[in-house]
Formats: structure tokens, C-alpha cells, sequence
């Protein structure tokens, strides 16, 4: 079975990767009672980061960058594959902001738009780097190129989730980086795709189930297998 | 605690509460088939960390603050040379075509009147009216562009008040000179503002100092 080679002993790797959050379980999404003091608090950053990009203080934009630059530079290497693509994408992503946020009316929040814009400017840079290539006639393919890592991290698996990854459909993969690499909630999410948070959330499921059968086949159709 | 279902469990890795999750690691601990998935499910979330690498780039922000300043640079010279309209606003597209619509709509209702009305009709009264609410645009247009220049001199003002080559220094000299022209002309068209050519001299004087400071900010970039 092909998809055999790509099955990891989970608990095996698990257990020596350093957790640097909770999994993720979606009811922490629920709020009761009106806004907690950290959404409240969240809130008054986006609309002070908002209003400083938009008087074009260039400090404002540092603030931007030291809050988000490195999820961003993170988010954009997994959608592009490489870190020079991925950094040219984060300030383009920059630069729009800078050129458009006089016509940010504030329908979703600041930073919802400002990764709304990066995720669509990484896929400008993705279809243009396969009209060059298609250009240049270079059967290569997009096998990203390995990238430095941060220590302690396995390559492998990252790798075997890379390329499990490549075969989910471009809302599933966008969806399950933005959920679980990233650590967004649904509604950010569906801000950031244009999609319903329903339809995020249905569309985690769908990813991950897909990964699942990937990565690590039930046991039955393993059994099947043999 | 609620009670779950090997059914419930989809759904609930789709959209499950607090509690049903908390039912469900329950049920799972007497459902072997419900373990494994939960497990699976679970390392699918703790996998997902090995694609995240937020480690600093120390020379990416510079570079990106770079790209701004440059960009923002950019768009005040752009500001600067569209002269003399550039102190319309920057208003939406909706609202520009209303204006350009409501343009069009008192140019022809003017026309209509004009031709209905021959001039010699207009008393001299109106005439007056016509002169001031003119020279209040032109002076108007005028303040709009001379922020824009200032602002251009604010970008310069490190180059020019420590040039570091004879040519920064010639433009400092000769924006002294632009300067002191500028004065002495201002001077002249407040005592005498209907004068149309001391106007047109401010004007070429004005010019004069944006060509210069473009000029600085070019070898600034050089």
C-alpha cells in the first residue's frame, strides 16, 4: 500500500518532541458572558495597531512585526516551502498593509486582514513561481527544499506531515496550519479564508481525518494490507 | 457526566464541548476502538508542532523597515508631484464618481445659465465674489503643497544639516538661497495677493526647491 512508507510510530516520536502548548480541543472557543478582559484586551492592540499603520508610524509596524513576524514568517514557509519565499512574502505582505490600510474599513479585525493579506499574497508567489517554471520548462515539481531547523525538531516527521499535507485539498492544508501549527481559533480563521467558522471547523475534521489515513492507516485496513 | 456514544465521536471531534470531551476520554478508557482514535486524533495536534519554527531572524525586521521607509518616501514624492490638484482628498472611488457626477451636472447647469444669461448682465458685485472665492483656492492649493514640500524637506533635513559630500552640500546652499527667494516673494503676494504673476513665480520657486530635494533624496539613495 503506498501510503504505508508515510505511517509513524506516534507515540514513539511523540513522546521526545518538546510540547509547547495544549493540544488543541476546540471547546476552549466558547465564551460566556460577554468578553473575557484578554479578548477586551486583544481587541484595544488591534485597534491601536490599526490606527498607528494607518498615521504610518513606523514603529507601530515594529510592534506588528514583533508580535506576528515570526508567525508569519512561519506560516508563509509552510505554505511556500522554503524560507527565501517565504520572507520576499512577509514584506510584500508588509508594504500592502502600508499601501492599503487607508482603505481598511474595520469589518474584520486588523490582524485577521493583515494574514488574510499575507496568505493571499503567498499564493500570488506560488502561482507565479509555477508560471516561471512553467516557463523555464523545469520538470522539478514543488518539493520544497529542506530548511534549517529548530533544534530538537524531527525532520522526518515533519517531512512525512509535509508531504502527507501536499495531497490535502488547498482549504484543508490552509485550515489545519492556521488551526494547529499556528494556534488561530475557528472564527480568526474564517476571517482569514472568507469561509463560515462552521465551515472551517467541518473542514479541520475532513483534514485531519485524511492525515490520519495517510500517516497511520487503521489498524484494519493495515491488516487488510498484509 | 453526560453519556457518549462510540457514535458521538466524529461529531465531537468536529465540534464537541468541554463536557463532551470530558465524556468522551471517559468512555474512552472502557472503549479500546475510541482510545486509539482519540489518541490518533490527539497526535495529529502534538505532530503539527514540528512545523512550527518561530526562531528570530535578527536582519529580517531592518530589511522590512527598509522596504517601509523606502515605500513611504515613494508615496510622498508621488504626492509632491501631482502639484497643485494633490490637495483633493483621498476619498473612496464611490464618492469620486458622485463628485465627478455632480461636476459634470453644474458645468452643464452653468453652461445653460451662461448661455440664458449673457454676461454683460453680471453686476460688478458678483465679479468681486468670483476674484476672492478664486485667489481663497489658489491659496488654499498653495498651503496643501507646501506641507507636502516641508514634508519632503523634514525626509532631507539629516543630509542637508551634516552633508557628507560637496554635492550635499551645493543643495543645501542652493535650498538656503530657494529659501530666502520663497520669503521675499511671500512677502510681495501678501501685500499685493490678486497679483497673478507674482503667483507664477512662488509657484516656479516652489518647483524649484521639490526638484531639489528629490535630487537629495536620489543621492541619499546612491
Amino acid at each position: 500500500m503506498g501510503t504505508m512508507g508515510l505511517a509513524l510510530p506516534w507515540k514513539a516520536r511523540i513522546a521526545s518532541v518538546p510540547r509547547q502548548r495544549e493540544t488543541r480541543v476546540e471547546p476552549s472557543e466558547r465564551f460566556a458572558g460577554g468578553p473575557k478582559p484578554a479578548v477586551v484586551d486583544a481587541m484595544t492592540e488591534d485597534a491601536a495597531l490599526a490606527a498607528g499603520c494607518r498615521a504610518g508610524n513606523l514603529q507601530t509596524y515594529e510592534r506588528l512585526y514583533s508580535i506576528h513576524g515570526a508567525r508569519m514568517r512561519n506560516l508563509a514557509r509552510n505554505l511556500l516551502g522554503n524560507l527565501v519565499d517565504a520572507e520576499d512574502a512577509v514584506q510584500e505582505t508588509f508594504l500592502k498593509v502600508q499601501r492599503s490600510i487607508a482603505g481598511f474599513r474595520g469589518q474584520s479585525s486588523f490582524i485577521t486582514w493583515t494574514y488574510r493579506i499575507l496568505i493571499n499574497t503567498c499564493y500570488d508567489a506560488r502561482r507565479s513561481r509555477l508560471r516561471k517554471k512553467e516557463v523555464a520548462n523545469d520538470d522539478s515539481g514543488e518539493t520544497p527544499r529542506p530548511e534549517p531547523r529548530a533544534p530538537g525538531a524531527h525532520p522526518s516527521l515533519r517531512m512525512a506531515l509535509e508531504r502527507a499535507l501536499a495531497t490535502l485539498t488547498k482549504h484543508q492544508r490552509d485550515v489545519f496550519l492556521l488551526y494547529e501549527v499556528e494556534g488561530f481559533r475557528h472564527a480568526e480563521i474564517a476571517g482569514m479564508l472568507e469561509i463560515t467558522e462552521t465551515a472551517s471547523k467541518n473542514t479541520l475534521f475532513q483534514a485531519k481525518k485524511n492525515l490520519r489515513l495517510i500517516l497511520e492507516p487503521p489498524r484494519s485496513s493495515a491488516a487488510e494490507a498484509r | 457526566m453526560m453519556n457518549v456514544t462510540c457514535h458521538d465521536r466524529d461529531r465531537i471531534f468536529q465540534d464537541g464541548t468541554p463536557g463532551e470531551w470530558a465524556a468522551l476520554e471517559a468512555h474512552s478508557a472502557n472503549c479500546p476502538v475510541c482510545a486509539e482514535e482519540l489518541r490518533a486524533w490527539k497526535s495529529l495536534s502534538v505532530a503539527a508542532q514540528e512545523m512550527r519554527d518561530y526562531r528570530e531572524s535578527p536582519a529580517f525586521w531592518p530589511r522590512i523597515e527598509r522596504a517601509l521607509a523606502e515605500e513611504a518616501v515613494r508615496k510622498t514624492q508621488r504626492a509632491g508631484r501631482s502639484g497643485w490638484l494633490s490637495f483633493f482628498p483621498r476619498i473612496p472611488l464611490g464618492w469620486q464618481t458622485a463628485v465627478a457626477g455632480a461636476f459634470v451636472l453644474v458645468l452643464t447647469i452653468s453652461a445653460g445659465w451662461i448661455y440664458l444669461h449673457p454676461p454683460d448682465r453680471i453686476v460688478e458685485s458678483d465679479k468681486t465674489l468670483l476674484k476672492s472665492t478664486a485667489l481663497e483656492n489658489v491659496e488654499r492649493a498653495e498651503a496643501v503643497y507646501v506641507r507636502a514640500i516641508d514634508k519632503l524637506a523634514e525626509e532631507t533635513r539629516p543630509q542637508l544639516e551634516n552633508p557628507a559630500t560637496p554635492l550635499l552640500a551645493n543643495y543645501h546652499e542652493k535650498l538656503v538661497v530657494l529659501d530666502s527667494a520663497i520669503a521675499d516673494l511671500r512677502v510681495q503676494a501678501g501685500r499685493n495677493p490678486s497679483n497673478a504673476q507674482l503667483r507664477h513665480q512662488l509657484l516656479a520657486m516652489y518647483q524649484e526647491k521639490q526638484h531639489t530635494l528629490e535630487e537629495v533624496l536620489e543621492a541619499k539613495k546612491q
